[in-house]
């Protein structure tokens, strides 16, 4: 308890410290919002307007430490300020628009992908040098090396556009309206399909070797010679003498993998128009839009120390030592 | 970033396209199954699909006050209409909300009578004190006046229910265009809106042909036909459908399977990637009547600041190049005046005749660059009587392929007459920034996008435009000013006579043909495409009744009252 206890402190400090630095960093970034707002209209404006943008969106010159202060006074409020992109929308409702939909999509994938690899890696080195084991692993590094997006356009082009087995686009089919219904779920994990599997392929190797190097260590332990001669089933010591030990890597590949879940599949979501958080970002860092980035980069923030708070918490039960100390 | 991923999806795409046409050519009795996703079989045929925005998700915004483009397309137009249309094909303004306009003797009194029986979508009639009212609203929120119309206005007044009256501080004919393209509101539901400038406008009552949001989700929304749209029978469409697209390549994508109607988008190779197709029903139709891609140089260093060193430079380029190897013979060479397609009518033949520096020719570029001074060194660059190389750096957009390939045939080609450029790229704002602040020594860039040149020629040689290097300009990048052009420009604010702009137009030309302020490469090529599969009456070359492309409104609605379904 007293562990968690401490880490909850260090949490606190990096969360201010990352809120302060998502404060700056776009402010040192070159160029000025509304010039960047206003090229975006290629002459289609008249030149006096860029005042009137600048009034519209509220850019001011104030002091750094004043827009300092009113920064993270509006933040505790829950007001992140109305979005430059989206104007004027605030921009809360604009990261509610695809917040749901990466969690969703992302962290579907990482959960596959985690579960399915981690599975992989425990078999693989159970039966070592099996095919499992000696073919599964350099397949998989290899897929991995591909960026996600680029998985992502070869199953958009291939099952999507010339086999027309999925969607290609959006989180659910243009006919339906949401809705609680066998049709409209259906229809979201049908468009799931592709953008989930390039996710999965791409970081499926890396799940099944952390955990096969981990494993082929736990497996040179004496107390799983010790179990062997105790005559325990072979299912027994696998998954709770040997499994159990070798995880502890992987769970913290797990924190980490499901934190970045926000940012990671930004690319994937944009070969599928797929309706998330991902082209958010970039339309945001695009136009400068400050307060957007800084709201997408907060929730990036808060997702990574939740996700490892709850890792701590996992280590507590899976660990003994995690807790004596 | 989109425009190189959008080239890495289409070389994706061609590649595949490439590995089908060799394998059709085997078995050519095979229906081609590229376009067959399940996507387009479940659009309902009633519904024009267009893609203009691109964006992953939805936000339900209906406010043409604001910033245009931060709106849902097409508020501006499609939903809120103008007074009146300026057709740049036809090179008109086309009566809209307004039947006419008149100007006083003095040109410093526009009157507009407005067209009897126009309803709001709710039923009540429109009248002056609308006009009256929107225009106010903009003089009490700066922040909605992006046409800067009360810079130039002093008063306007309802005379009665169908005339408005604004009064100018100065003869302004030029003004008219913003005065007219402003979309107007009705009184009676803005009157008690707190905040205009925020207001996201969710459910719209205006007067135009598609006002009644029937869908609203964040990866689509339809748009309805309004109840009382004042010209009857029209539109013939009944709904128009958004489907989110994030970027260039995913509207391709829809526009190859066939899911889009309407489109504006840049696409490679448009004869192999989307006519051959569907040949029958796929088309495209670019009319050169964009802005001009131009070559801006830095006229307040050196040796930009001399003419002959500017023309020097444009004839040592070689513009069928560029335009056949980075436009995909899109469009073709610009002459001297710079002007593109969309002021046809305003032509100079004599200008034209004058500016020979926009055609290739190594051996004058080279002679007039002797003549000014500029000595070839050693290696073969040209070496000034400072002593300094003429040594230069090209800026452009990271990723802006056509763009980039044109700086580099470019710098290839200086070569040639002794002048050593390099091509340097930066993210688009702080390329965009180093140009407004005329930081720079030779930069990519366009210009401006308005019905007659004068607005054309003022942003490129009035000295109202002229800022100091280090301070932000939105115009005259390159810093060139002229009195005698301030004194032409200053003449075509004061004459509504036709005949009289057209000679002051063709001053302008000469005097930008003498002068060489900035490098014209080609006039930009006005996306569009359309697919007949559901929907015809779309302008094309045959029947140019307008642009095409849904990208310039108010432009944009005379095709969406004209198209028909099949």
């Amino acid at each position: 308890m007293r562990h968690l206890l401490r880490n909850l402190g260090l949490y606190a400090v990096a969360a201010w410290a990352s809120l302060t630095l998502n404060f700056l960093i776009p402010r040192l970034m070159p160029g000025d919002p509304a010039s960047t707002m206003f090229a975006r209209f290629r002459g289609e404006l008249q030149p006096e307007a860029i005042a009137a943008l600048r009034e519209a969106f509220g850019f001011t010159d104030a002091p750094l430490h004043e827009q300092y202060f009113t920064y993270v006074g509006h933040l505790f409020q829950g007001d992140l300020g109305l979005s430059v992109s989206y104007f004027p929308a605030k921009v809360t409702d604009v990261i509610a628009t695809g917040l749901g939909w990466t969690l969703l999509l992302s962290g579907v994938a990482v959960i596959i992908s985690f579960v399915l690899g981690t599975g992989l890696g425990v078999i693989a080195t159970w039966k070592r040098g099996g095919w499992l084991d000696s073919v599964m692993p350099p397949v998989l590094v290899f897929l991995g090396a591909f960026p996600y997006f680029w998985l992502a356009m070869v199953l958009l082009y291939g099952f999507g556009f010339i086999l027309g087995a999925f969607p290609v686009r959006h989180a659910y089919s243009d006919t339906l309206a949401p809705a609680f219904s066998g049709e409209f779920i259906f229809s979201v994990v049908q468009h799931m399909v592709l953008p989930a599997s390039a996710i999965v392929i791409a970081t499926l190797g890396g799940w099944m070797l952390s955990m096969r190097s981990a494993m082929v260590g736990v497996l040179a332990e004496d107390y799983i010679t010790m179990a062997n001669a105790k005559g325990l089933s072979q299912k027994r010591i696998m998954f709770h003498y040997a499994a159990r030990n070798a995880l502890l890597p992987n769970v913290t590949g797990f924190g980490m993998a499901l934190g970045f879940v926000l940012s990671g599949s930004l690319l994937t979501e944009i070969v599928f128009s797929y309706p998330g958080q991902g082209y958010l970002l970039i339309q945001a860092v695009r136009n400068q839009d400050y307060p957007l980035m800084q709201g997408i980069f907060l929730t990036i923030t808060l997702a990574v120390l939740g996700a490892n708070l709850l890792v701590d918490i996992l280590y507590v039960w899976l660990d003994p030592r995690a807790r004596t100390n | 970033m989109s425009r190189r991923l959008l080239m890495m999806c289409m070389s994706l795409l061609s590649l595949g396209g490439l590995v089908h046409c060799s394998k059709s050519s085997q078995e050519s009795a095979q229906p081609a199954p590229a376009a067959a996703p399940t996507a387009a079989a479940a659009v309902k045929s009633t519904a024009l699909t267009v893609t203009q925005e691109q964006q992953a998700s939805w936000i339900r915004n209906f406010n043409p006050l604001i910033a245009p483009g931060t709106a849902r397309w097409p508020t501006r137009a499609g939903v809120y209409e103008p007074l009146m249309i300026f057709n740049t094909l036809k090179g008109e303004f086309v009566p809209w909300l307004a039947a006419k306009h008149e100007w006083s003797a003095d040109n410093k009194t526009l009157t507009l009578s407005l067209r009897p029986g126009v309803k709001w979508s709710d039923g009540q009639p429109f009248t002056a004190k609308d006009v009256a009212f929107t225009f106010e609203l903009l003089k009490k929120h700066k922040a909605l006046d992006f046409a800067a119309v009360w810079g130039f206005v002093e008063g306007v007044s309802a005379k009665d229910d169908a005339t408005v009256e604004f009064t100018l501080s100065r003869p302004y004919v030029p003004g008219l265009v913003y005065i007219v393209h402003q979309p107007i509101v009705p009184e009676h539901k803005w009157k008690g809106v707190e905040d205009p400038v925020t207001y996201k406008n969710e459910t719209p009552v205006a007067t135009g042909p598609f006002t009644e949001v029937k869908v609203f989700q964040n990866q689509i929304f339809e748009l309805g036909r309004n109840p009382h749209y004042w010209q009857q029978g029209k539109p013939a469409v009944e709904s128009l459908r958004f489907p989110a697209y994030p970027g260039n390549d995913q509207a391709n994508l829809a526009l190859l399977t066939g899911e889009l109607d309407w489109a504006g988008s840049f696409v490679p190779d448009i004869e192999r990637v989307f006519v051959s197709k569907d040949k029958e029903n796929n088309h495209y139709w670019f009319p050169l009547v964009g802005n001009t891609t131009t070559l801006y140089v830095n006229t307040t260093k050196k040796p930009f600041d001399d003419p002959r060193v500017r023309k020097a430079i444009s004839m040592g380029i070689d513009r069928d190049q560029i335009v056949r190897v980075a436009m995909y013979g899109y469009t073709r060479p610009s002459d001297a005046t710079a002007l593109s397609d969309a002021h046809n009518q305003w032509r100079n033949p004599e200008a034209v005749q004058a500016g020979d520096w926009t055609k290739l020719d190594v051996a004058k570029a080279n002679a007039l660059l002797d003549e000014a001074g500029y000595k070839k060194g050693e290696d073969g660059v040209r070496v000034g009587p400072d002593k300094k190389p003429l040594r230069f750096e090209i800026n452009v957009v990271t990723g802006w392929s056509d763009w980039v390939r044109a700086v580099q045939i470019i710098a290839q080609n200086l070569k040639a007459i002794g002048v050593d450029a390099t091509l340097k790229t930066y993210d688009f704002s702080p390329y965009f920034e180093r140009l407004q602040k005329g930081e720079f020594d030779m930069s990519m860039g366009w210009t401006s996008d308005e019905p007659t040149p004068y607005h054309f020629y003022r942003d490129l040689m009035s000295s109202e435009t002229l800022r100091p290097v280090g301070e932000v300009s939105a115009r005259n990048w390159h810093r060139f000013a002229n009195k005698d052009a301030d004194a032409l420009l200053r003449a075509f604010e004061g004459t509504s006579n036709l005949e009289e702009q057209k000679k002051l137009a063709g001053q302008m030309q000469m005097l930008f043909v003498q002068n060489a302020p900035a490098i014209p490469l080609f006039p930009g090529p006005s996306w569009g495409e359309f697919s007949t599969r559901r929907f015809t009456n779309f302008p094309n070359k045959d029947n140019p009744y307008s642009k095409l492309t849904p990208n310039s409104p108010p432009e944009n609605l005379f095709v969406l009252v004209e198209v028909k379904p099949k």
